[in-house]
């Protein structure tokens, strides 16, 4: 699904956010990106979006390699991609059902079609009841849960979340994790930065760990911080664990997914 | 992908309203500076046809003395006839003069003059109106004439001035329009600049750059156009106030305007030109100001 060969990427203040790091992320993975800030991370998921190009190395998603897309190809790429960011960026003068089908609006999808999705994706996060009211009105884990529906009322492939329990307490994250969770499950592969060591501690799922843009661990099942107290990582399924640990790389999805095809 | 144009004209104009007193002065720039644009070119299109009528029309007048007698007078009428400089000659009487100074000179004016002020003339047309000097060189002294007049003068001082006119009416457009489309670009790129956190949610989910430009562009359009629609009516209001109007001042002949006077074709082409160049100038702004924002 995912894959980064040898990138580098520096910004013009000569500091390195990526260097030289190559990973490989399949579909239906579940990966927690960690580490200190300025470590790469949000580098990582700008290079995903495009936002960026790398200075050298490859890049492909889906089987595609996105360096060489030409520049209007670039929403259609997006398109595939759900984000979610630590400030939930929703619109405040639009309330929670415009707002997600605001993600559909823009990209010409017809009124039946959203009329049916938009109600789906905002029951499976549990905010079907929300759906008139402004993003004011809500807490800040409705916010993010808002915002986690409008990345993926267009059933993208991949969706990223780039801090997305910053701004929130502990048990509103868990509940944050688990709807990401339960959206990984539907097949889709999921890409959460994030300093939330004690989320991923919970989790047990893949962590890939940069500093200074080096890649300094890609581990199966792993846990935040490598010489923490719960560095047992990886072997077999400790409990209190959250979510049921699903094999890496469970084909969970049967969608047809080609970003060429897809519009 | 098709952009619904009740998408494209709803955001539009939503965004015109939202940012109204900015668009009033970018409006207003539009239309000053265009009105300028379209009143030069219908002075510039009146100086060239009223040359042309002075041209085509009486091209030097010879004056009698009024005591130079019949025969004297006749003489003179016959060597203009046999002149080869001239290919026609009418002569006026003094009455003729006197009543035609009748139909056009106010009531207390006319009493102030007598039939004796206006002296017989031989009105001559040139075959080659530039050889007038050479008709005012052989006829001025002879006995019996009085003076040669000839208009050559006074069309060059005409035409110069109208020339020195048109070209500060067009400098001072040129720098109006410069300024109308900065107007333009500016409240366009306050109107991206209120809705930056829409944009950027748009280029998320993957909006394409011209589905995220188009309302933007439009909106530029509407300012132009409306400009351009102000200063048509200036235009028009211009060509029929003073009376370049050619059906309508037909009856005032001798006056400069009615020479000037031009058809509906040729204000109607002025008015359409200042249109485009209201387009134009509100779809370069808005894309110039919306360029820089989608560069990602």
């Amino acid at each position: 699904m995912i894959k980064f060969q040898n990138v580098t990427k520096t910004y013009k203040r000569s500091t390195v956010a990526l260097s030289n790091c190559s990973v490989e992320i399949d579909k239906g993975e579940f990966v927690f990106l960690v580490g200190p800030s300025g470590s790469g991370k949000t580098t990582f998921i700008r290079l995903l979006l495009r936002e960026e190009l790398p200075d050298s190395g490859r890049i492909w998603e889906a089987g595609k390699e996105i360096g060489h897309l030409a520049k209007w190809r670039i929403p259609y790429l997006r398109r595939n991609i759900g984000c979610v960011f630590q400030d939930f960026s929703l619109l405040p003068n639009k309330t929670v059902f415009e707002n997600v089908a605001f993600a559909l609006e823009v990209i010409g999808r017809p009124k039946h079609v959203i009329a049916t999705q938009v109600p789906q994706v905002l029951d499976l996060v549990g905010l079907a009841k929300k759906r008139d009211s402004l993003p004011h009105e809500l807490s800040g884990g409705e916010q993010q849960r808002v915002a986690v529906a409008r990345a993926f009322v267009n059933r993208p492939l991949i969706l990223m979340a780039d801090e997305p329990t910053g701004n929130l307490d502990p048990t509103t994250s868990l509940g944050i994790m688990k709807l990401l969770d339960r959206i990984n499950r539907t097949g889709t592969t999921v890409i959460i930065a994030t300093h939330d060591a004690g989320m991923v501690d919970q989790m047990r799922r893949r962590v890939i760990e940069l500093d200074r843009g080096v890649l300094v661990r890609d581990q199966a099942h792993g846990v935040y911080g490598i010489d923490g107290a719960t560095a047992a990582a990886g072997a077999g399924s400790p409990t209190g664990s959250l979510a049921e640990q699903a094999p890496v790389g469970a084909p969970a999805n049967d969608r047809p997914g080609s970003f060429a095809t897809r519009t | 992908m098709p952009v619904s144009a009740g998408y494209v004209s709803r955001e539009a104009v939503t965004n015109l309203w939202r940012n109204r007193l900015m668009t009033v002065a970018a409006i207003l720039t539009v239309a000053v500076s265009l009105a300028l644009v379209g009143s030069s070119l219908l002075l510039k299109q009146g100086a060239s046809k009223a040359t042309a009528q002075w041209q085509n029309g009486v091209n030097a007048i010879v004056w009698v003395k009024p005591a130079a007698g019949a025969t004297l007078t006749t003489s003179i009428g016959s060597e203009l006839h046999n002149s080869p400089y001239i290919k026609s000659c009418v002569y006026r009487t003094q009455a003729y003069d006197y009543n035609e100074a009748k139909t056009i000179l106010p009531g207390d004016e006319l009493n102030s003059t007598s039939l004796a002020d206006y002296p017989p003339s031989y009105r001559c047309i040139l075959n080659d109106p530039s050889q007038a000097p050479a008709v005012y060189q052989q006829y001025v002294g002879k006995p019996g004439v009085a003076t040669v007049k000839y208009p050559g003068q006074q069309i060059k001082t005409m035409q110069s001035v109208i020339h020195i006119l048109q070209w500060v009416f067009l400098s001072v457009a040129v720098v109006l329009l410069l300024s109308a489309s900065v107007l333009i670009l500016n409240t366009i790129r306050m109107a991206i600049f209120a809705r930056r956190r829409e944009v950027s949610v748009m280029k998320l989910v993957g909006a394409t750059n011209w589905f995220i430009r188009l309302p933007f562009m439009a909106e530029g359009l509407i300012q132009g156009l409306l400009g351009a629609a102000v200063a048509v009516l200036v235009v028009l209001s211009l060509y029929w106030g003073i009376g370049l109007d050619a059906t309508k001042t037909a009856a005032n002949q001798g006056n400069i305007i009615v020479q000037m006077s031009l058809g509906g074709w040729e204000v109607a082409g002025t008015c359409i030109l200042v249109g485009v160049v209201g387009v134009v100038v509100g779809v370069v702004g808005s894309a110039f100001a919306v360029r820089r924002f989608l560069d990602v």
